[in-house]
């Protein structure tokens, strides 16, 4: 079997006296699309903010595609190929939805300052192929018409979308989704599942979303991992997960096994 | 870095060292004047400190608040009071009262009035924004004071007494010094007290801390955060009194540079932490004192001012916490 | 509050003219270029009555309104000739011409109500030379959102390169590269000033990128008094700097001066017509004038490149969310970094250029006021917008040189007070900054993406902080 894509050993995070995540090991494999479940406050965002080196991890490791990358900052992250989406949207606001979306290519891109000033040749043409790119992406996230309107203007759910073709503009091999259908409706939500599906079918990428709507968990997730209060509470495929004890209990509570 | 600063601190005692051992006697007094000066950027440090605890903003007016408090003493000494040097005892410490009241009523009112019209509207927007605004409303401070008073030096007469209080073997502890000392630390307890035994004292902690949860346990929050521009404007005026008493002449840049300095002491000592304040005032009136006071190998009061932000920069850029302070975390 | 009385404006505005029979919705269906039409009556209107309200009814004036009607009024930027969209370049084309031509016109022009004369040719040099500062600055304050309230160190250090590199400081030193003007039984280092230009600029940049490795992480406010502490330290190491460690840097409170004037040597002015040297030609000012402006069209080119550019993009999303552009892979520092670099750059060639024209380097260079002279001009003119500041760094600087004693001379003698106004002066350009972040901080000339960041909010949390944790 090969090296998975992503992998963490005892990942933990203390704030001051709190543990918000504690000692959980975890793979990605290549490809695969991994859910993270758990209750409010398990600590899920916090650990997807270690895989992005927006926090500091307080013990153990991160390592993608093989490179240990615990420690360093967020933009080497994304430089290695891990892409992501907000809890909060985070998108530039006063951008419009192609400039948020050339912004993401910043790392693929190569123009510096002299080039800037000068206007090579070559940066004319990266420019002109990075908005064509752009333009790409934003009609493949289904935002098609809508590249030139500004950011904060955009309806709830297209800022959503806007987000992930910001993020596909980074060129990840893994995707990380905070909880991208929240606020969406059935129909959104059904057309998102189909939507994280065609990313792995069509571009091969691996998919680790944090959600809460059990139908996208179900509908689309290899594998399925579930946290509360910090830690790993089980591991497995969707099904099992639905009738495993620790899960039911760490969201109902006990009498809800009773 | 733990190294960097043991070794510094270490050249550090041992230049005070050597200084001390060639001239105790000198050494102590000028460690007195180190008090002195401590006592008065503690005035002017505390005022900085609580206003950023609980707005996270660095009052750039804060300094021309102080200076005008000098100003209003000043006028309080001269005009009204004609105070000299053969004015009475009773008078003189009637006097003092009566001003100190005056500088720290209206400071407090000034800063008050500056916070409802120049930065409660900008509480929304980005934090650089009232930032800004206050080097603007400082700079407008400065030219009130020049259309004042003028924009030369204002000069109090020295009705301090400059007698001995005490002197042994060369150390000398004259009166001024002591007053400085006797009309800071009343202020400060008074301080403590609100901050630690009234209402809104609590009311201003909660919502340092955390000002969304103070709002929902029923505190007005703007009210609160008037009261804070309210109380540092008041030592800020006391500041200026005991300035203008001790050191004789104020103009309108005064403020400024004082302010600066008081920043950094407060930065210091943990930047809204209030022992810090002090703690980190003490220290910077030491520096600056033994800067300009010892003889041997002391860069003298030429460089006194890059001293001092030389250790601003320092605290900000390896130990933004102060002294006394947490390492308190944004988070999204 | 200022919404609701902009709204009032605006509603009294219109109600005003619904009374005689132009409402709002009417405007609205007459077509773009009815509308233009209308606008450009009004203000023709408007020019003839001020011109003849204040009693300036003299050919001058009136060729004044002529040329800015022309101007401003025709559609040039439909105008194409072939393929090549010739209109665009009209307006600016008029601009240079207008600006080039000023020493030739200056002395025809009238006298504005108020202010007085126009702005001496030396007045204006000083607007150009503030105004390259202002676009260096906007780098740092206007792209990338980092407030630097000590940018005139950056300015003073550049004036101290040409005060080194081009005077009789170094007396040990013996070295020409190519200056003009010198006397016999020089001493020191002699280059010429377009050398010292560049080498001003790097120098300068270099500094910037060492005074921010340690600076650029930290938070907002924190780095403004970072910066202003530099910017304090600076001056006290000037006017103590004839004996540092035994050497005589930077001579003290005397300052360094004289500082050569630029040229361009003797085969030039034979074959080119090009003055030899600056101090010897007729029309000092001039020649200054006309060079300061290639600089700041240099400067205007750079500014505009990089704001459209990947480096700008990148810049302008660190602004609006730090840890949403670390995410996307910009990494910080280094993008933070090149815009403290650029714009000290700027601020190094600015500073040397008129370390040459006013012949000297001086401890005073470094004052805080300045910094705070020059945010005031990025913040009034919009920060971000190019075209803003200059307008921010011209106006003030007139008021600073010309402007407030004329005003002030005109308010004394009309109005009976006896006010010395230019000593208030930066109690005005505080008013200034206040006035404008209240009711406008996107500035006069804002563009329209810093419009809504300042009225909506930005995510301000900088990434330092949650990574400390």
């Amino acid at each position: 079997m090969a090296e998975p894509l992503l992998v963490t050993r005892s990942l933990r995070k203390e704030f001051g006296g709190l543990v918000a995540v504690d000692g959980v090991d975890f793979t990605v494999p290549e490809g695969s699309i991994v859910s993270l479940i758990g209750p409010n406050g398990a600590g899920k965002t916090t650990f997807f903010n270690m895989l992005t080196g927006v926090y500091k991890p307080t013990a153990g490791r991160v390592s993608f595609a093989g490179e240990d990358l615990t420690g360093k900052p967020p933009h080497a992250f994304t430089q290695r190929g891990i892409g992501r989406t907000f809890q909060n949207i985070r998108l530039f606001q006063n951008m419009t939805a192609l400039e948020n979306v050339l912004v993401g290519m910043h790392v693929r891109l190569k123009g510096n300052l002299f080039e800037a000033i000068i206007r090579t040749p070559r940066v004319r043409h990266e420019e002109r192929d990075a908005r064509a790119r752009a333009r790409e992406l934003i009609e493949y996230s289904g935002l098609r018409g809508r590249a030139d309107i500004i950011g904060r203007n955009l309806s709830y759910g297209d800022q959503r979308r806007l987000e992930v073709a910001r993020a596909l503009a980074t060129d990840p091999k893994l995707l990380l989704l905070d909880e991208p259908t929240a606020g969406m409706n059935p129909q959104e939500t059904a057309e998102f599942t189909e939507f994280v599906a065609k990313l792995r079918s069509e571009r091969g990428l691996a998919v680790l979303m944090i959600e809460h709507d059990m139908r996208v968990v179900m509908g689309v997730s290899d594998r399925v991992t579930v946290l509360d209060y910090g830690e790993k509470i089980a591991e497995g495929e969707p099904l099992e997960i639905q009738k495993n004890e620790r899960v039911i209990e760490a969201y109902l509570g006990k009498a809800a096994l009773a | 870095m733990p190294v960097m600063a043991t070794l510094l601190l270490s050249a550090l005692i041992g230049w005070l060292a050597v200084n001390f051992v060639k001239g105790p006697a000198y050494f102590i007094t000028i460690s007195f004047i180190g008090l002195t000066n401590g006592a008065v950027y503690a005035l002017v440090a505390l005022g900085y400190t609580l206003v950023y605890g609980i707005l996270e903003l660095i009052n750039f007016a804060h300094g021309d608040v102080f200076m005008l408090g000098g100003m209003f003493s000043a006028t309080m000494i001269l005009s009204v009071f004609n105070l000299s040097v053969s004015s009475s005892t009773g008078y003189l410490v009637l006097a003092i009262i009566v001003s100190l009241f005056v500088a720290m009523a209206a400071c407090g009112i000034i800063n008050a009035t500056i916070e409802r019209v120049a930065y409660r509207p900008l509480r929304g927007a980005p934090r650089l924004a009232p930032l800004i605004t206050a080097i603007g409303m400082s700079f407008i401070l400065e030219d009130i004071a020049i259309g004042w008073k003028g924009p030369g030096y204002t000069a109090v007469p020295e009705v301090l007494p400059h007698g001995h209080v005490f002197s042994f073997d060369g150390v000398v502890y004259t009166w001024e010094k002591l007053i400085v000392v006797v009309i800071t630390i009343p202020v400060l307890i008074a301080l403590l007290w609100l901050v630690q035994r009234t209402r809104q004292g609590k009311a201003m902690r909660a919502t340092a801390q955390d000002r969304d949860a103070a709002a929902m346990m029923g505190i007005n929050v703007d009210r609160t955060i008037s009261f804070t521009f309210l109380i540092a404007g008041g030592l800020a005026g006391a500041g200026g009194l005991v300035y203008a008493l001790y050191f004789g002449q104020i103009r309108f840049d005064t403020g400024f540079q004082l302010g600066l300095i008081a920043f950094t002491a407060a930065v210091l000592g943990g930047i809204g932490n209030l022992p810090g304040a002090v703690l980190g005032a003490l220290c910077i009136g030491f520096i600056q004192a033994f800067n300009e006071g010892l003889t041997w190998h002391a860069p003298g009061p030429n460089w006194t001012e890059s001293i001092v932000f030389s250790i601003l920069i320092l605290i900000l850029v390896f130990r933004p916490e102060g002294l006394l302070g947490e390492r308190t975390p944004e988070g999204t | 509050m200022r919404r609701r009385i902009a709204t009032q404006v605006s509603a009294g505005w219109w109600a005003a003219l619904g009374s005689v029979g132009l409402t709002r919705e009417r405007w609205l269906t007459l077509s773009p270029a009815r509308r233009r039409a209308v606008k450009e009556v009004v203000w023709v209107g408007i020019g003839l009555v001020l011109i003849a309200a204040f009693g300036v009814w003299q050919t001058s004036a009136l060729a004044i309104a002529a040329v800015v009607l022309l101007i401003v009024v025709p559609p040039y930027k439909k105008f194409k000739v072939g393929r090549f969209p010739v209109g665009k370049w009209v307006v600016p084309a008029a601009a240079l011409a207008i600006v080039i031509a000023y020493p030739y016109y200056l002395n025809s022009m009238p006298q504005v109500p108020i202010f007085g004369p126009f702005p001496m040719i030396s007045t204006v040099v000083a607007m150009m030379i503030f105004s390259m500062m202002a676009l260096g600055l906007n780098f740092v304050v206007g792209y990338a959102g980092l407030l630097d309230l000590g940018y005139v160190a950056f300015y003073a250090m550049g004036a101290y390169v040409a005060g080194w590199f081009a005077s009789d400081q170094f007396s040990a030193q013996h070295l020409d590269l190519g200056a003009v003007g010198l006397q016999p039984g020089w001493i020191g280092f002699h280059f010429s000033i377009w050398l010292v230009l560049p080498m001003a600029g790097i120098a300068t940049a270099l500094i910037g990128v060492i005074i921010g490795l340690p600076t650029l992480r930290l938070r907002g406010d924190y780095l403004a008094i970072v910066t202003l502490g530099f910017g304090e330290i600076m001056p006290q190491v000037a006017n103590n700097g004839n004996s540092l460690f035994g050497f005589n840097v930077t001579n003290g409170p005397e300052g360094i001066t004289p500082i050569d004037g630029p040229g361009f040597g003797q085969w030039a002015h034979k074959h080119l017509h090009l003055p030899a040297s600056y101090l010897t030609v007729g029309n000092y000012d001039s020649v200054f004038l006309w060079t300061t402006l290639v600089l700041i069209l240099i400067t205007i080119f750079c500014s505009m490149r990089l704001r459209d550019s990947r480096l700008g993009r990148a810049w302008i999303a660190i602004r609006e969310d730090e840890i949403a552009a670390a995410a996307m892979g910009i990494p910080l520092m280094r993008t933070k970094t090149w815009a403290y670099a650029t714009g000290a750059f700027f601020g190094g060639v600015a500073g040397a250029w008129y370390a040459s024209y006013k012949s000297g380097a001086f401890p005073t260079d470094f004052f805080f006021q300045i910094s705070v002279f020059i945010l005031c001009m990025v913040i009034l003119g919009g920060m971000g917008n190019i075209w803003g500041v200059i307008f921010g760094a011209c106006f003030l600087t007139y008021l600073d040189r010309e402007g407030l004693a004329n005003v002030g001379a005109w308010m004394n003698g009309h109005l009976g007070t006896n006010v010395n106004v230019p000593l208030y002066e930066f109690g005005i350009y505080g008013a200034i900054i206040v006035i404008v972040m209240l009711f406008r901080p996107e500035g006069l000339i804002p563009s329209s993406r810093r419009s809504a960041e300042l009225h909506e909010g930005v995510h301000d949390t900088p990434l330092y902080d949650i990574e400390a944790m």
